[in-house]
C-alpha cells in the first residue's frame, strides 16, 4: 500500500471513530432513575366509568395525551392529597423548565361510594386546572384496576369515616391509551421532573 | 439581727444551693411543649382535613395522651398512613405516646391529626387530654394554601 492510500484509510477510520464517539454522546435519553418502563406497554381493557361532569370515561378517554394516573379518593386526608399537591407541583415545573410534553393528572376514586362525580371534580380542581377525575361503578372499576395490577380494598369501620386501602403507584399512559410505566411511592416532584420528558422521549 | 444572721439563713441557703445543683428551674417549663403546628384547610369535597405537630415531652416521665377534642370540629381522630409493598394504609391510632424526654412528630405520609368536618373557624383550638385530665390546649391558624 504506498502513502496515499494509507492516508485516505487512516482518514476514513479517523472520520468512522469520530462518528461513533459523536453518536454516542448523542444517543437516546438516559434511563429512567426512578420510574420503571415497563417491557411492553399494555392496552387498557374494556371499561366504563364517568368523569366529574358525568362524561363517560373509557380506554378512549386515555388517548391522545399523556396521563399520570394515581388511584385515591377524597376522604382521605394525608397520603392522597400530599401525592396529588406533589403531581401538580410536578406538572408545575415540567411547564417551567420549557419541557415540550406535560401531562395530565387524573385521579381514578378507589371509594366510588362516597366519591360522586361532582364530589371527586370539587377535590382535583383544587389541585389545578385540566385535571381528570374518574369515578363510577365499582364492578367497572375493578375491571380497570386488576387489569393495571392496581389493588384496593375497603377497610371495615363502625363509622362512616372508613379508609380504602390503595395501591400509591403513579401510572403513565401514553398518547396511544397504553399503560407503558410507573412511578412508585415515595413521589417527589424532581422524579418526575426528571423521568418524565425521558419516559416521552423513548417511545 | 440581719438576716445572714438569723436561724432561716442556713437552711434557705441549702434548699437555694440544691435548686442549683438539682436544677429546680426545669421544674417551671411545661411538661409538653408543641412545635411546627400545621392545620390544613379541609378541601372542596373533603369532610375532613390533616393536622401535624410536633410534640416534646420534657419530663423524665412517659406522657400519653387519650384523646383530642375541638370545638372548631365535629371531632378529632389521631390516625397513621404508611405505604408498605406499593399499599398505602392508614390506621387509627388510640393513644400517643410520648416517651420521656423525647419528641413525637405528627407528620405528612405518617401520624396525623384527623380533623372531621370544620366549622369554617381561621384560628382552631385543640385539647389534648389524659383521660380526664387536660394536658395541653394548641391554637393555630388554618393554614389556606396546600404546601408540601
Amino acid at each position: 500500500m504506498n502513502s496515499k492510500n494509507l492516508l485516505i484509510a487512516l482518514l476514513i477510520g479517523a472520520g468512522i471513530a469520530a462518528g461513533l464517539f459523536v453518536a454516542t454522546k448523542m444517543k437516546a435519553p438516559t434511563q429512567p432513575q426512578f420510574a420503571t418502563m415497563l417491557t411492553q406497554a399494555n392496552a387498557l381493557p374494556d371499561f366504563s366509568l364517568l368523569d366529574q361532569k358525568g362524561n363517560p370515561v373509557n380506554a378512549d378517554t386515555f388517548r391522545g395525551q399523556w396521563d399520570l394516573v394515581f388511584f385515591g379518593f377524597a376522604h382521605c386526608p394525608d397520603i392522597c392529597p400530599i401525592t396529588l399537591q406533589t403531581l401538580s407541583n410536578a406538572k408545575r415545573a415540567l411547564i417551567d423548565s420549557g419541557a415540550r410534553v406535560i401531562p395530565r393528572i387524573v385521579l381514578v376514586s378507589v371509594d366510588p361510594e362516597r366519591d360522586t362525580p361532582d364530589i371527586l371534580g370539587k377535590y382535583v380542581a383544587y389541585f389545578g386546572d385540566d385535571n381528570l377525575a374518574v369515578t363510577g361503578d365499582l364492578e367497572q372499576l375493578r375491571r380497570l384496576t386488576s387489569a393495571l395490577g392496581i389493588y384496593f380494598e375497603k377497610i371495615a369501620s363502625d363509622n362512616e369515616n372508613y379508609a380504602v386501602d390503595h395501591s400509591a403507584a403513579v401510572l403513565v399512559i401514553d398518547p396511544n391509551g397504553q399503560f407503558s410505566a410507573l412511578f412508585g411511592a415515595p413521589h417527589a416532584i424532581e422524579n418526575y421532573l426528571h423521568d418524565f420528558p425521558i419516559i416521552v422521549a423513548t417511545q | 439581727m440581719t438576716f445572714r444572721e438569723s436561724a432561716f439563713y442556713p437552711p434557705i441557703l441549702a434548699l437555694a444551693l440544691s435548686c442549683v445543683v438539682l436544677g429546680c428551674a426545669d421544674e417551671t417549663r411545661p411538661p409538653l411543649i408543641v412545635s411546627d403546628i400545621d392545620i390544613k384547610e379541609q378541601l372542596p369535597g373533603q369532610r375532613m382535613s390533616a393536622g401535624y405537630l410536633t410534640l416534646t415531652n420534657t419530663t423524665n416521665e412517659d406522657i400519653v395522651i387519650s384523646r383530642v377534642s375541638s370545638a372548631d370540629y365535629q371531632s378529632v381522630e389521631v390516625h397513621e398512613s404508611s405505604v408498605e409493598n406499593g399499599v398505602a394504609r392508614m390506621r387509627p391510632v388510640t393513644e400517643l405516646v410520648i416517651t420521656a424526654n423525647s419528641a413525637l412528630e405528627l407528620r405528612p405520609g405518617g401520624m396525623h391529626l384527623m380533623l372531621m368536618n370544620a366549622n369554617g373557624t381561621e384560628d382552631v383550638s385543640l385539647n389534648f387530654f389524659d383521660g380526664p385530665t387536660l394536658l395541653l390546649t394548641v391554637s393555630s391558624n388554618v393554614a389556606r394554601e396546600r404546601k408540601q
